[in-house]
């Protein structure tokens, strides 16, 4: 890879792990999410500035160029992520199913237990004879 | 003395404001003896309106979580409440409340966990329904018996006869819309399903759950899920071991 190249990318990848950062310090994003984004990014960098690294992992990776070694990474880690996010909306969705599903029960609940309760009103008072 | 059951007829309803109203009078009218609670699965037209006008003891989603989960919200409310059975109706219509009575005493007698309302286990003439239904109902009939070991013609058929028996195995994990993947988990599980012959009106107003889209995701998304429902079946067997 050409020194402009590597220099294009620490930039990206810099300026990438600024705006991660920020978006946690301002909880726009779950510290999780920011540790994944944080750790990839700073994998990458590494693998820039030690060319030997790169080597191997093109090797590793049966590449012929480097490039390709990093792209080919790259599209791995985006399927990964677009799994790992598909995943956690599935998360939400369930718990938001959860909370509808409860609010509907303990409304339903209250309600016919109050409907029982005017089915027999002066039960206890009949069956205790005390003022309740 | 032996006590009678207690059973709860639970009807999911999604924009059935045309329909909703006459299908809670006939039950009303057919069952009286049985408790009823409308799944109003957020509704966008006048049913959640007409169940309260008719005094429906009813559970209202805040949006529109789909049949499958209108149903278990019914399971998870009949198993709180201490329900015996669950009957489960269509609130479009089509089913014919009277033949309900035939059904639950037909569960108590054989001891069914579920029994379905089928429309094809007298006849086994899918004929009657569109091409793409009878296709999928075929499919779905011959898979449950491929990993059920057990014939069940009419797989997607909303009338239910549900033993508490089964509303803990039901509520534990999710299904799309209680058809072949739900039955297939319970045979797995070694629950007793049964079928028994109904007959079922023309849907007169509304829409169908199943639009076009679904006529090709449906398959798709209960295949994968019927699939996972095996797998689920036989960890929920080892667990219990």
């Amino acid at each position: 890879m050409t020194t402009q190249g590597i220099i294009v990318l620490i930039a990206v990848g810099l300026t990438l792990l600024v705006w991660i950062l920020d978006l946690v310090r301002r909880d726009r994003l779950y510290v999780g999410y920011g540790i994944i984004f944080i750790g990839t990014i700073l994998g990458a960098l590494l693998v820039l500035l030690v060319p030997p690294l790169l080597g191997w992992i093109t090797r590793l990776v049966g590449a012929l160029f480097p490039a390709s070694a990093l792209t080919l990474l790259a599209l791995c880690f985006i399927v990964f992520m677009l799994v790992y996010v598909l995943a956690q909306i599935t998360v939400v969705s369930n718990r938001l199913v959860i909370v509808v599903q409860e609010l509907a029960i303990r409304q339903a609940a209250s309600v016919s237990r109050a409907e029982s309760a005017k089915d027999e009103p002066q039960g206890l008072e009949r069956r205790t004879g005390v003022d309740l | 003395m032996e006590t009678k059951p207690r059973v709860l007829v639970a009807i999911p309803a999604y924009n059935e404001a045309e329909s909703i109203g006459t299908v809670i009078e006939r039950v009303r009218e057919s069952l009286p003896d049985f408790d009823l609670l409308v799944v109003n699965d957020g509704s966008r037209d006048a049913t959640g309106r007409i169940l309260n006008q008719l005094g429906v003891l009813t559970t209202t989603h805040l949006c529109n979580l789909g049949y499958g989960r209108a149903i278990q919200t019914a399971l998870t409310y009949a198993l709180r409440r201490d329900y015996d059975v669950l009957i489960t109706l269509d609130a479009d219509g089509q089913h014919y409340p009277e033949q309900v009575k035939a059904l639950y005493h037909e569960n108590l007698g054989a001891g069914w966990d579920v029994l379905i309302g089928s429309r094809y286990v007298e006849s086994h003439d899918y004929a009657r329904s569109p091409l793409g239904r009878r296709i999928g109902m075929r499919l779905f009939s011959w898979l449950v018996r491929l990993v059920g070991r057990q014939h069940i013609y009419d797989t997607t058929s909303g009338l239910k006869v549900i033993r508490r028996s089964v509303f803990a195995p039901l509520t534990r994990w999710h299904f799309i819309d209680f058809h072949a993947e739900a039955i297939v988990y319970l045979l797995r599980l070694g629950y007793r399903v049964g079928e028994y012959p109904i007959t079922v009106a023309e849907r007169k107003h509304g829409q169908s759950m199943y639009s076009l889209l679904s006529h090709v995701t449906y398959p798709l998304k209960t295949l994968l899920i019927l699939l996972i429902a095996v797998v689920e079946a036989e960890l929920t067997r080892r667990s219990r071991r």
